[in-house]
């Protein structure tokens, strides 16, 4: 080998070596992404609108990508994406979720139906509240509640860009399970609060921006969850 | 889903409907007419509808609520409340009226620390705005009277502020005088004057003494732009830092900037030997039942026994020196402040609350230091300042003072 | 001027007092009393004024001593649980002790003794202790210590005991059979782990750290108590006080003494006994056999009531409101009877005071109930 060769050799060893590190190092400073769904790939002619699983997913004709359903066209839609995703599941969850359904409805029937009495006996120790008092807190958590029922039942309030609202696929608040938060939530890759499932559909199904944690809309929609599912026992981690 | 029920409904069904609903609304109107005839027997005059102008920002629901059965709001009985609320003659010397200590050009408040009364005879207590005070669960600084009926009735006998002898003496007073005797007879019928009668008046023409639409109601109604910035930096203080909001509630079910609870915060705790005070009001409070309410009321707005405030009323250790906490809007223009008007202007009272209040054996266990700056003190009160109703602002800009020379006879 | 009025007033009330108690003798004994004049009170538009119906520092006249038998009635006082760090470091915890104090000074009259039961200090700091002392100063009454694992298991008790002597003892007052017992001995777990003092004085103040043993009296005081009881007569009323409680009731949080069935034995014979004690910073009652037990409140917080185990005869007090910082505190007075059995008032600062008496425990329930709770805890 000469001289030359030699050079030759050791500069396409040098650029070889050094192009490894560099992609090293780059690989290295790209931000661990989250996983996010991106739109499923159509002929870009039709929206594709796309369940918050991230598979289950279908094409609305007629409607181009960008455009807002109607309240209507997005209520089919949601019904065909929740029939195809139950269509997928076990028996068992299928079972469950439509007696989780029925719970809710029956829930509220009671829930309706019984008056609370925060009288207090002559007996008892004294407290400092009124009936004022009592009648303001349950007025204040139904306003809350209320908004919160407002916003799930809304695309826009939502801030949805495609028309899908939270009850389409949650009536009543059904399979959005927030006693079973926290857990690992194997989408996210870390553990996951009720407000990140929120914001996680919001961004995904509903195609709106997430909103913060003390966003008077977030803590509203939380406060409408948890009263749809009043009485369950609390079981953080369950899957 | 419509078309398709009434589809259902074949026609011979819907015949008989028509003459259900023609049965029912004949029958019905018949019990609506002996309804109203029944009513217009009994209260004759009353019925004519009072329609409230509720302003922005108070809740229209609480205040149908709180009008009691008993007292219905009517035009005439308001109009008659608000002559009363004005006249000196229900005075002993006929130089006080309730507004001398509660001045439209005022808020419906007081200049004075306290309360002055007939031939200028001091009070111990700072008289609180009349407005909104129907929304208090009970009134006075120590709750000593439940409605604004039975409020009414205490400052006409007080020795120290309309100084009347009794109450017979105050239905005597009024009776003398012809217009009030037909209007009373015109109103509450066979009843006329008496003392009730007098206070239910009164309190009807109160409980139109309304006071929102102010800048921070438009601004928690949405209008971003309806308070300055330094207000906004206030209103978070208030929520936080300053601890405002643990007495001071606000929510759009109760927007009065109060809890209505009695608390302890050292303004009256200043130089007492409060047990031994406390244990001579007890022995006095017990020494005629039957003047139990009179001894109240004397010992309340005497000086030294006023300052154990809510005790005089439960007698309970934990009430020593608590008094109720006050509502704040058109706080601006009611100064002095506290029970006692120790504190002559805003500024003054949130650097109270800054020190912690004064420590004393019974302090409300809410109370510590807040550690605020002087800037924050000073968007507080930027806050403060914003919950000036439009109207009562008006009133301040235009109307003179109340006198106190004598009703002419 | 008004304040004479006022004077020719008292004067009358005075004079007719005589009346008024002689009416509440005739009702019965001191609780039905207090029961009956509340009916009267309500009648008479809101009056009250007798020594039953005055909370702590406003007693006017000394009804509670109408004796239907056997030996004097007398009343003491308590102060319990302050757990003082430093002045520098948490000055409301001393404040809140000097209040407990103010208040004791104010009871008129005055207590025959006044009882600290315990966890004076929260480390068991030289500071924390002498402060303390230096403020127990101030009570009027004389002072009966106990001790607290909190002041112990730094120095295991040489300051305490330099301070306030020693952490057992017995005494004679007015006919009754006093016991303090050190009952928050625990067994050796420290020297295995190679434990310095203040390591095991940290494990030992966490409630629920479950790195400590369970709290007991131990063999030689046992031993102790029995050679004391040995000399008292079975009729004797005997009044114990131990910081924990004498009976199993959680054992995660020491709310327990391990052997407290074999000092309950001890105590088994004797016709009159009641255990006051502190720890458990709440309102709490139980009855074992012939014996009565008594919590006491905190001066400095209030526990949670426990998950499991809660006496049947525990009237839970209100759950304190967390935004009150003196919520759930206070002190309180013990009428020791006639009959040696014991009333307990526990004057909760934010409240009214809450009555737990000897007829309610004696009739396990049936009568005279204190009022119930009208917030549970969770």
């Amino acid at each position: 080998m000469n001289r030359l060769q030699w050079i030759k050799l050791s500069v396409i060893t040098l650029c070889a070596l050094s192009s490894i590190i560099f992609y090293q190092s780059v690989k290295a400073q790209e931000p661990v992404q989250l996983p996010t769904h991106a739109p499923v790939s159509s002929d870009g002619k039709n929206m594709v609108v796309q369940l918050c699983d991230g598979e289950t997913n279908m094409e609305v004709k007629g409607v181009k990508p960008g455009e807002r359903l109607s309240p209507d066209q997005a209520q089919i839609v949601s019904n065909q994406l929740m029939a195809q995703w139950l269509a997928k599941q076990p028996k068992e969850v299928t079972e469950a979720w439509m007696k989780e359904n029925l719970i809710v409805k029956n829930d509220q029937k009671a829930n309706a139906q019984t008056t609370s009495s925060n009288e207090q006996s002559a007996q008892d120790q004294p407290i400092d509240f009124t009936g004022r008092d009592y009648q303001m807190w349950k007025k204040e958590l139904e306003q809350e509640v209320s908004y919160g029922d407002q916003i799930f039942h809304s695309d826009s309030l939502l801030g949805s860009t495609n028309g899908v609202a939270c009850a389409m696929c949650h009536p009543h608040a059904a399979n959005t399970h927030p006693e079973t938060y926290p857990k690992f939530q194997i989408q996210l890759r870390r553990v996951a609060l009720l407000r990140d499932m929120i914001n996680w559909c919001i961004e995904n199904p509903s195609r709106g921006a997430k909103l913060h944690p003390d966003d008077p809309k977030m803590r509203a929609l939380e406060a409408y969850i948890m009263a749809q599912r009043k009485g369950t026992v609390m079981e953080p981690g369950k899957h | 889903m419509r078309r398709k029920r009434s589809n259902l409904i074949g026609s011979k069904s819907k015949l008989l409907v028509t003459k259900l609903s023609t049965f029912v609304f004949v029958i019905g109107l018949a019990v609506i007419v002996s309804f109203i005839s029944i009513n217009s027997e009994a209260t004759p005059l009353t019925t004519q509808e009072f329609k409230p102008q509720i302003p922005l920002g108070l809740p229209v629901d609480l205040w149908n609520e709180l009008i009691p059965p008993d007292n219905p709001m009517t035009a005439s009985k308001i109009a008659l409340g608000e002559k009363l609320f004005f006249d000196k003659r229900l005075s002993v010397d006929r130089t006080v009226s309730c507004a001398t200590c509660h001045d439209p050009a005022t808020a419906l408040a007081d200049i004075n620390a306290v309360g002055v009364g007939i031939e200028n005879k001091k009070g111990a207590r700072n008289s609180p705005t009349v407005l909104n005070t129907m929304f208090n669960e009970l009134q006075f600084w120590d709750g000593r009277a439940p409605t604004l009926e039975e409020q009414a009735k205490l400052p006409l006998i007080n020795p120290i502020e309309m100084g009347m002898p009794d109450h017979k003496a105050v239905v005597a007073r009024v009776q003398e005088i012809p217009e009030y005797q037909k209007e009373f007879v015109s109103i509450f019928g066979k009843e006329g004057v008496t003392i009730d009668t007098i206070a239910k008046a009164i309190a009807s023409f109160e409980r139109t003494q309304l006071s929102g639409n102010s800048p921070f109601d438009r601004f928690i109604g949405g209008d971003k732009t309806a308070i300055p910035e330094a207000a906004k930096r206030g209103w978070e203080l208030f929520n936080g830092k300053a601890r405002c909001i643990s007495c001071h509630t606000f929510n759009k079910s109760s927007p009065f900037f109060s809890d209505f609870k009695f608390h302890d915060i050292g303004v009256a705790a200043k130089d007492q030997n409060f047990s031994s005070l406390a244990r001579r009001a007890r022995q006095l409070l017990a020494a005629d039942p039957k003047r139990a309410t009179q001894i109240l009321e004397e010992l309340a707005l005497s000086p030294g026994f006023s300052e154990l405030g809510r005790y005089l009323v439960t007698k309970q250790p934990k009430d020593i020196g608590a008094f109720k906490t006050s509502m704040l809007r058109d706080i601006e223009l009611t100064a002095p402040y506290m029970h006692n008007g120790s504190e002559k202007t805003l500024m003054d009272v949130v650097v109270f609350y800054n020190k912690g209040g004064e420590i004393n054996p019974n302090l409300d266990g809410g109370m510590r230091p807040l550690k605020l700056t002087d800037p924050e003190i000073a968007d507080l009160v930027e806050l403060l300042k914003t919950f000036t109703s439009d109207e009562s602002r008006r009133k301040a800009q235009n109307l003179k003072p109340q006198t106190r020379a004598p009703f002419p006879q | 001027m008004i304040p004479l009025k006022w004077e020719k007033r008292l004067q009358e009330y005075l004079q007719n007092r005589e009346l008024w108690i002689k009416e509440l003798y005739k009702a019965g004994s001191f609780w039905e009393g207090r029961r009956k004049f509340l009916k009267m009170a309500a009648m008479a538009a809101g009056v009250a004024a007798t020594n039953s119906l005055l909370p702590h520092s406003f007693q006017l006249v000394d009804i509670v001593n109408a004796a239907p038998q056997g030996q004097q009635p007398f009343t003491f006082a308590y102060i319990s649980d302050s757990h003082l760090y430093e002045k520098t470091l948490n000055e409301r915890f001393v404040r809140q002790l000097e209040r407990a104090v103010a208040d004791i000074n104010a009871l008129d009259p005055q207590p025959d003794f006044v009882l600290y039961g315990g966890d004076l200090a929260q480390l068991a700091q030289p500071g924390e202790l002498k402060l303390g002392a230096q403020i127990l100063k101030q009570v009027r009454a004389p002072i009966r210590m106990m001790v607290g694992e909190h002041d112990w298991f730094l120095d295991l008790g040489d300051l305490w005991k330099e301070l306030f002597g020693k952490p057992y003892y017995s005494f004679d007052h007015k006919g009754v059979h006093f016991i303090t017992l050190m009952s928050v001995n625990e067994k050796d777990f420290w020297t295995a782990k190679n434990l310095s003092p203040m390591q095991r004085m940290q494990i030992v103040s966490g409630l629920d750290d479950g790195r400590q043993s369970s709290f007991e009296v131990g063999e030689e005081e046992r031993e102790w108590l029995a050679r004391d009881l040995a000399n008292v007569s079975k009729t004797t009323p005997i009044v114990v006080f131990s910081h924990s409680p004498l009976y199993k009731l959680y054992k995660p949080w020491n709310f327990w003494t391990d052997d407290a069935e074999q000092v309950q034995a001890l105590l088994k014979p004797f016709q009159t006994v009641t255990v006051i004690h502190g720890h458990t910073h709440q309102v709490l009652s139980n009855r074992i056999d012939n014996i009565h037990f008594h919590g006491m409140l905190s001066t400095a917080w209030p526990w949670p009531y426990a998950p499991q185990g809660l006496p049947k005869l525990t009237m839970q007090m209100n759950r304190p409101d967390p935004f009150n910082q003196t919520e759930g505190l206070g002190d309180g007075i013990i009428d020791v009877l006639g009959n040696g059995r014991v009333n307990k008032r526990y004057d909760l600062w934010n409240r009214n005071p809450l009555f737990v008496s000897a007829q309610y425990l004696d009739s396990n329930g049936a009568s005279d109930n204190p009022s119930k709770t009208a917030l549970p805890s969770y």
